[in-house]
């Protein structure tokens, strides 16, 4: 059953009582809130999700609550909790859905190690895995969201979710945060994607998130093999250029970018090994969207 | 705060205490049962540890998968973590290359040191390492020299720490961000214990082959005893009782008379009181076998109404609260035993002042008295 198929109310229901339980990608998150703001938006923002199923365990129990402050006895502040303790000082409440997608993503990011995490946009093309690894500022969101407007699927803006073991990726659409000006970028851009509100005055400044294709959360389950790496770089004015990378290169920048390489230790030295070796890695620099998803078109045809 | 609806047909202690207690029912639970569980015992910091027993026993893989990944990603952490920290042990030895002093490693590193049926998936991150008060000033300097720092201080924590603590300020290499605690007493020199380190150190034994030291079998657990019932709070330290009740099983199994020589130490150092409740909180709360006599021949047993109360307080704060449905009954008696630990440690004209400066603080984070840079 979807989020969507659930009115307002039975979605209401859910998230004041014993929670929303949903499938994100390879997990299940239990979301209870009795914001008002926060479930209309998620009511729309969530709609594609499945429920989790009956019989599973929900891995992630997370929370937005209204926060008293003895200082600030009159701002309307929440707080995110996960399992009853808050990672992130209170937010303003026009602020808690951006609060509750960083928290989610935090908690996967401290808690899972039974995956290698690459910090990376990850799509699919033509059955195989395309990996952007990417430091957070680089346009990892704006560049997958245009992506999966053009025929890319989706697993990710923020993680490449790898089985150290199999090299198997995994997908985990979640929303997209768009900052400042890209999102007037995909606006323009994207006029067909879907757009939550947008939220002012976070720590990363304005954020709106994209609602993450259908075809992608629908097939959420479909794991896939890497076969190409490229290392984007945005660059005012540049032209376009996607050169190969040395395989040790590649390695090194793989290596100090995902989030829990050194908890892995050994295995993740191997699993890293592995992957560049079995993948084509380029790097690429770009200004203008277009000419990016030709070169990227080129690379990952048949 | 407006309650949420949850299920409250499981009892999320007995779900916790029946896993430790035996792990092997755990092939039989349901998925609420496992999914309260993971969060139980997350917050108790014991999900590595029934991850190594679960992967020691080979059930790892009998269990729902999403449960066992968390295990298993728990596991790779508490992994990850021993190995800093045998690595942060290594390079103190480097730091204090060829000094003749005695470094007797404490709690989590001497349990793996050792190998203790503990130590397997036990999470920690500090190295705590005991040295004579004269040797404290020498290993400061020459840890300071070889990159250590410490902790930014507020004068006031500074003072805490050099009058009131049984410490030094924690150390931190900045590459590594292991903290190192270096004691030179075992409970603070203001409490109503006193305890000498002396016969600490001199019973310590040497490590093969590590050019350390820890403490004698019988030491070890009178310290893990002192520390849960005279140092912490004891709020979420359900693991630190386990501690002790896995070493006093593992000794106990290889020396017929160790219990004896255990009760013998502890009345020599006047320590019956903790060791006390340790057996007994171990007995009530993990089924120990240790029989109820044992604790009969120590001095310093609590009165009746003493022990009623802890027996009351005591596991509402050692076993986790539950994640969705905190309890003002379990808040109020881990404020009782947070204002019992500080009575033990400070006298009333210290600690009043000390509680105030620390609710101060909570309600006015950025206020500090002076924020002082070190290092």
């Amino acid at each position: 059953m979807k989020v969507g198929q659930l009115s307002l109310d039975e979605f209401h229901a859910l998230l004041i009582g014993q929670g929303l339980r949903v499938k994100m990608g390879p997990f299940n998150l239990s979301v209870q809130t009795r914001l008002p703001l926060l479930i209309r938006q998620l009511h729309q923002m969530y709609s594609h999700y499945s429920l989790a199923e009956e019989d599973e365990i929900v891995e992630f129990h997370v929370r937005v609550i209204p926060k008293h402050s003895i200082r600030q006895p009159l701002a309307r502040l929440i707080r995110f909790e996960v399992d009853g303790r808050s990672p992130f000082p209170p937010v303003p409440v026009e602020q808690a859905l951006a609060t509750l997608e960083w928290g989610v993503n935090l908690v996967i990011a401290m808690r899972i190690n039974h995956l290698l995490l690459f910090h990376s946009a990850t799509v699919e093309r033509n059955g195989h895995v395309l990996l952007l690894p990417a430091w957070p500022g680089s346009g990892k969101t704006t560049l997958s969201a245009m992506l999966m407007h053009r025929g890319y699927r989706l697993f990710s803006d923020e993680f490449g979710l790898m089985a150290p073991e199999t090299g198997d990726f995994f997908p985990l659409p979640r929303l997209m945060p768009l900052k400042n000006q890209s999102i007037e970028i995909i606006r323009h851009y994207l006029p067909e994607a879907v757009l939550g509100p947008e939220i002012p005055g976070t720590l990363k400044g304005t954020v709106a998130h994209i609602r993450p294709p259908q075809a992608s959360i629908e097939r959420a389950d479909e794991a896939a093999q890497p076969r190409w790496i490229v290392f984007p770089k945005w660059v005012a004015g540049a032209a376009l250029r996607l050169e190969s990378l040395p395989q040790s290169e590649a390695f090194l920048l793989l290596a100090t970018n995902a989030f829990n390489y050194e908890v892995l230790g050994e295995a993740a030295f191997d699993a890293v090994t592995r992957l560049v070796r079995g993948c084509e890695c380029r790097k690429l620099v770009y200004s203008d969207f277009d000419s990016a998803l030709v070169a990227l078109d080129e690379l990952t045809d048949g | 705060m407006a309650e949420f609806k949850v299920d409250v047909r499981l009892d999320h202690h007995q779900l916790l205490l029946e896993a430790i207690i035996r792990p092997a029912t755990l092939v039989n639970y349901s998925h609420l049962q496992w999914e309260l569980l993971l969060r139980v015992a997350r917050r108790a910091r014991l999900l590595g540890y029934l991850a190594a027993r679960l992967e020691k026993n080979g059930s790892l893989d009998k269990i729902p998968q999403r449960a066992a990944n968390l295990l298993r990603s728990s596991l790779i952490q508490a992994k990850k973590q021993q190995q800093s920290v045998n690595w942060e042990l290594n390079r103190v030895l480097w730091a204090l290359d060829g000094r003749e002093i005695r470094i007797i490693v404490l709690k989590g590193m001497a349990y793996q040191l050792q190998d203790f049926p503990n130590a397997a998936g036990r999470i920690f991150a500090d190295l705590d390492l005991l040295v004579s008060k004269e040797a404290l000033g020498q290993i400061e300097s020459m840890l300071s020299k070889k990159g250590w720092q410490r902790h930014v201080l507020t004068d006031y924590d500074e003072r805490y720490y050099r009058e009131w603590s049984h410490e030094i300020p924690a150390l931190v290499h900045p590459e590594r961000g292991v903290e190192v605690d270096v004691h030179h007493t075992l409970s603070s020199p203001l409490g109503n214990l006193k305890i000498d380190p002396l016969p600490f150190r001199e019973a310590a034994i040497k490590v093969k082959d590590k050019g350390v030291y820890v403490l004698s079998p019988e030491d070890m657990l009178l310290h893990c005893a002192v520390n849960l019932f005279q140092n912490n709070e004891l709020a979420d330290d359900l693991r630190h009782l386990l501690d002790f009740h896995e070493i006093l099983q593992f000794f106990s199994q290889q020396q017929l008379s160790f219990r004896e020589k255990l009760i013998d130490r502890a009345n020599r150092l006047g320590l019956g009181r903790p060791l006390f409740y340790s057996l007994y909180f171990s007995r009530l709360l993990l089924h120990s076998s240790a029989p109820e006599q044992l604790e009969k021949q120590l001095n310093h047993q609590p009165g009746w109404l003493t022990l009623r109360i802890m027996h009351d307080c005591v596991p509402l704060a050692l076993l986790p609260q539950h994640p969705d449905q905190p309890s003002k009954w379990v808040e109020l008696a881990r404020l009782l035993l947070y204002l019992r630990s500080h009575w033990l440690r400070m006298p009333l004209y210290r600690l009043l002042p000390h509680l105030a400066y620390k609710f101060y603080l909570s309600v006015f984070p950025g206020k500090s008295a002076r924020a002082k840079q070190n290092g």
